[in-house]
Formats: structure tokens, sequence, C-alpha cells
């Protein structure tokens, strides 16, 4: 068997691949289908190949699903195991794993990070080179497809990690990833079947031959990831954010804890029944942001019940759930976590019965009995609104200001922790408490 | 020289270099994109006050003059008198209260008893509900008359009370609120720009009740006026 790294190793002879036929003693069994495996073996193998062929188209859509995103705009997400199936633009599960901070590593050291999928390419490419080899190799033994196994089992193992935490952590099935699961399965269920079928070796060493095909392994992902590093594409805007709070005061008592004890102040602009608000809002807590700046919130509710901005209602029933929170702010928290839960089916609620809206966040939140839809509380949901006029914020939510400097709106899902992560490192704040550390 | 280290060479560079060049592609694409890219966030409207659809330009500057006059554009008192309403609108009584004919969905009437100032229950519901609906408005209009019955000077300082109890009645039931200073108070007696009976079918303190020409006069009518003025 031969390798880039070292060509002549599978000639007869070889000291890691002394083969039986290099001796010129017979093959202990044959099975037909050259000098190599019997025809169980090549058929495994086949599927490995296959398999890591599925794994990569999977790997690769999630990759360049991923990359598009670079660009700082908002793009569709494929979210389909058929072929050719249109991306989505929605909200989804992949949406929603692609943007949480399990879908990327090294996320504070570059925009973004390097995705998961871009490491899954690497080796599901690998298992394409390898599987491929062995399938053409007359002289496929027991020590190569027990490599190819442990191989194979490298991204299935990584599949009940990733799966887990999918399934535990974020709630949401990303069905580009499943294709990936499935795919590693079958390859680590079909090279079991190779090596179970395999003709034994002649016992010598195989350390020498396994640290190279390994070495091989690391070549595919790491020249992957370096030449995904030096082609990200970067923005200096990251860094410098996107306008700055003219009126960060509150003297109508609009803001509302979410996070204390940080040196940095940072102000969230949320509207409780928004979807990417609810993605967003986990991302700075799973991404640890919120221990990092003391963060409030203030509320921009796109509900025309109380904001003229907006024409038609784009979040039904959030003006209601937006009251609530600002009628006891001590427990706005649960508020806002009942309300992301509950997000589709309360917007669906209010497009037509608004009450009932209203009605359920007293049954669940006795304590904004009262208080709720009276004029003091639509008056600071108000308060919060006319915030958002005074310092001429977007149309948008959410929206992020560390210190009175506001992350762009392009940096809040994939960028968010290198974004927050450059700006605490410019604000006075962070730099002191760096030092006393 | 064996075939098979040449294939597998071939294998592995192909292998590798086929989803390097998707993945630089991809990035080289999302570059181009991201430079020709401008700032998203000036597309998206900014937020701002109302201006609704019958703010005319005429009639924001009957509104400004009102305003500036009744002291809501700058710093000095609150109120004006009914000659001042007069002038600075420069129109007849009822093409005044014609100015406030689109606001009849916005607009509230709290009603008062003859020679009576005092808001009662209905009247402060009606002051406080009116006041929650402020929206993005930028200015509240508290335009307060009498009935004709008494005389002239009786009955402006009549109206001018009213005028004061429902700005007295928002200062203790929102004593923290800003907004209190984009309050104009006008108390026009009852020499100028009375209400018609047609008033009686807007939104009052005593609907159900019956109501005449004197009844709709001895009130506040108060109303958001959402012109960016």
């Amino acid at each position: 068997m031969s390798t880039p790294l070292s060509f002549n190793d599978e000639r007869p002879g070889t000291r890691e691949e002394p083969y039986a036929y290099a001796h010129n003693a017979p093959p202990r069994r044959s099975n037909g289908g050259g000098g190599g495996g019997g025809g169980g073996m090549k058929v495994a193998l086949l599927v490995v190949l296959l398999a890591s062929l599925a794994g990569l188209v999977f790997s690769m859509t999630s990759t360049s699903d991923f990359i598009e995103h670079l660009d700082r705009q908002v793009h569709s997400i494929h979210c389909s195991l058929l072929p050719g199936a249109r991306a989505e633009v929605g909200e989804s599960g992949c949406r929603t794993v692609m943007m949480s901070p399990y879908s990327s590593v090294l996320r504070t050291t570059m925009w973004g990070g390097i995705p998961i999928a871009l490491l899954s390419v690497g080796v599901f490419a690998y298992l394409i080179m390898r599987s491929l080899s062995l399938l053409l190799s007359k002289s496929t033994t027991r020590k190569q497809t027990l490599f190819l196994l442990v191989a194979t089992a490298l991204p299935s193992a990584m599949s009940i990690i990733f799966g887990s935490i999918a399934m535990n952590k974020l709630g949401a099935a990303c069905t580009m990833c499943i294709g990936i699961y499935v795919s590693s399965a079958i390859a680590t269920v079909a090279a079991i079947v190779a090596h179970a079928s395999a003709p034994p070796s002649d016992g010598h060493s195989t350390l020498g031959l396994w640290a190279r095909w390994f070495g091989e392994g690391c070549v595919y992902v790491f020249t992957l990831v370096f030449f995904y590093v030096i082609f990200a594409p970067s923005s200096p805007k990251s860094a410098e954010g996107c306008g700055t709070l003219v009126q960060k005061d509150d003297p109508a008592g609009i803001f509302i804890t979410m996070s204390k004890g940080a040196d940095v102040a940072g102000l969230a602009v949320l509207d409780p029944l928004c979807p990417a608000c609810k993605g967003f809002d986990e991302r700075i807590r799973t991404s640890g942001i919120d221990q990092k700046v003391a963060l409030q919130t203030v509320l921009f509710p796109l509900d025309s019940t109380c904001n003229w901005m907006v024409k038609e209602s784009l979040h039904p029933g959030a003006c209601a759930v937006s009251e609530a929170m600002l009628c006891d702010k001590d427990g706005a928290l649960d508020v806002l976590d009942w309300a992301f839960a509950n997000q589709e089916r309360l917007r669906t609620t209010a497009k037509t019965d608004e009450a009932a809206v209203r009605a359920e966040i007293e049954k669940t939140f006795p304590k904004v009995k009262g208080c709720l839809g009276t004029a003091g509380i639509k008056n600071k949901v108000n308060k919060s609104l006319r915030f958002a006029v005074a310092n001429a914020l977007p149309l948008l939510t959410p929206q992020l200001f560390i210190g009175d400097r506001r992350v762009c709106d392009e940096d809040t899902d994939l960028g968010l922790e290198f974004t927050v992560d450059k700006m605490l490192a410019a604000q006075p704040g962070a730099a002191s408490a760096g030092r006393h550390r | 020289m064996s075939s098979e280290p040449i294939r597998n060479l071939v294998l592995f560079v192909a292998c590798l270099v086929v989803p390097m060049g998707m993945v630089v592609s991809s990035e080289r694409a999302a570059a181009a994109r991201l430079s020709e890219a401008g700032d998203a966030a000036s597309e998206v409207p900014i937020a701002s006050a109302a201006e609704e659809g019958y703010c005319s330009v005429q009639l924001k500057q009957i509104l400004r003059r009102v305003a500036g006059a009744c002291g809501l554009l700058g710093e000095g008192g609150r109120g004006c008198k009914p000659a001042d309403a007069k002038n600075v609108a420069s129109m007849s009584g009822e093409d005044f209260n014609a100015l406030f004919s689109p606001l009849a969905s916005r607009a509230h009437i709290v009603q008062f008893d003859a020679e009576q100032t005092a808001l009662d229950p209905k009247a402060s519901a009606e002051v406080e509900q009116v006041w929650a609906e402020k929206g993005g408005a930028s200015f509240f209009f508290v335009v307060s008359r009498a009935s004709k019955d008494g005389g002239a000077d009786y009955n402006t300082e009549l109206s001018q009370q009213r005028a004061q109890a429902v700005m007295g009645h928002l200062q203790t039931k929102f004593p923290e609120d800003d907004d209190l200073k984009r309050v104009g108070l006008l108390w026009l007696g009852a020499d100028y720009a009375q209400l018609g009976e047609n008033f009686c079918e807007w939104k009052r303190s005593r609907t159900g009740e019956p109501c005449t020409a004197k009844d709709i006069n001895r009130s506040s009518f108060m109303a958001w006026i959402d012109c960016a003025i």
C-alpha cells in the first residue's frame, strides 16, 4: 500500500508491509478480488466510499452555507436531505444550529470562527481518499481496514457529541447535520464489515503505517483550515461598531437588568416575540457575553398595537409581553424566557385575539395582574419606544450596544463573540479589569 | 515503476484540492460581496416620531404657530389665551375645529358639570386613557371651553380652570413623566371655536348620557398630535 508521504512502502519487502506475496508465500485466505480482501470486503469498502461521499456533500453544503454568511448578510440555508432542494431563508433548525456557538470553534479569534463542518469536510475527503485507495489496492489486509475503521469512528463519535448538543442544549435539529451523522454511522458500520471480511495481516508492526496515514488525515484537515483562515474576509467595521448611543440615561426606569457584575455596560434592544432575538439571547448566554458585560435590555416591540413605527405588526402580542416585563422587572427574565419558549404560539394567538395573550400572561405570572394594560405601564412601553426614537435606532431587533457603541447588525450572529471581544478590548473599563486579573 | 504510488498520489491531491478549491472560491465570493455591500443599517428605517397622513403642510404650519404661541416649542410659559389662539390660527372658529377633524380616532372629550372645573371619576379615567395612547405623537393638546351661559370673562376663567384640571391630574398621576413638557393648554372660553353637537359622537367621558351643544362645550378636548412639527 502506498501513501503520498512514502511512495515506495508497498513494494514487496517493505518493512511496514511485508505482504505474504512479497515473501513468495501463498495468501492465508483467498476470496478472489485480487491479492487482497474478498468480495465482501470490496463491497463494504465501496459502501464506506459512498457514505463518505455523502458525508462530504452534506459537510460541504453546510460549510458553503456558513461561508456565504461571511459577507455579513442574510442568506438562505440548505435544510433538506433531498438533492437539489432549495435553500430556505426563514427560521429553521438548520439556522438555529448554524448561528449557535457550537457551529464553529475559535469564535473570538476570527469572525465566525472555524466551522465544525469544515473539519468534517477534511475528514470525509480523507475517508474518500483512503477507502478508494484501499478499494483499488490489490493487497488490503486487516491492518489497513482497522485504520479505516478507527478513522470512520471519529466522525461517528463527533456525531454523537454534536447530536446530543443539538438535542439537549439547542433543542433544534439540523437536517444537514443529520445527513452527516447518518453518513458517519453507515461508514463506520461498513468499515466494521470490511475489517471483518479482510484477510488477516502478517502480524508485523503497523504503527509506522498508521502514523503516516494519521499524518495524512491531519494534512487534510489543517490544509483546509489554513486556506480557510487565509481567505476569510474581514471588515474593520466589526471593531469600530455602527453608531453610538446619544441618550444613555434611563430616567423613566425602562431598562431591565439581564446580568451584572462586569465593568463594561451593555444594552440589548429586544423584542420578546422576535425569533432572531430568541437566537440572539441564546448566543449571548451560551457564549458567556452576559458574564463579560453588565447587560441591560430595552424593549422595542415591533407590534403596531403600541408601536406607531410599524404599520403592520411584525410580532403581534409583543406589546403585551413587554408590558408584563416592565410590570415585574425582577421577574422580567422569567417572562422573557417564557415568551421565547412560546413565541410562535403567542404570535399566532395575538394575531386574532390579543386579549387571550394578556389573559395567559396574567395566569402564568400572577404578579402582573392589575398592572398589565394600565395607562401607567403602557406609558412605560411608550417610553421604551421613545428611547429608540431619541437614539435614532434602526427599526429592527435585536441590537446590541457595548458601552455606548452599537454592534453592527451584521455582527450580531456568527461574528458576535469576535466583535464583542474586540469592542470590549477597546473599552477603558475592560482594560482596567484585565489588569486586575 | 508501479502505477499504484502515482495513483495514490493523484488520489491524495485530488481529494484534498477539490474541497479546498470549493472552500476558497466560496470565501472569495463572500469577500467580494462584503466589499461591495454598503451599510446594511442605512437601508433600514430609523425610529422616528409619528407623522400621519393628515399632517399636511398647511396643518403643520398652523399647529406650529399655535404650539409656538402657547409655549410648547420653547422654554416659555405653557398655555395661551383665546385671543392668542385666534390670532395665531388666523381663521374662523369653524376652520379651527375642522383642523382637529382628522383626530376623531385619537381625541377624547372630558365633560364637566355646569360651572364646575373638577374632573369626575369617568373624566379622570378618560384623561389617563388618552395619555396612555400617546404613540409617537409630538404634542398633547388640551383645548378647554365653556358653554355660552355666563359672561365672557367668567367663561374664560372657567375654561382655563378646566384645562388646568386636566394638567393637574396628569401631573398627579404621572409626576415623573418627561412628556408633561409636551402638553399645550388652550382655553377658549365661549367666544371662539365652539363645538357643534356633532362632537357628541366623538369619544367622551359621558358616553351614553344626553349631549347638547352646551354639554359638549363644558369640556376639555384632548388629543395627541401625530405630526412632527
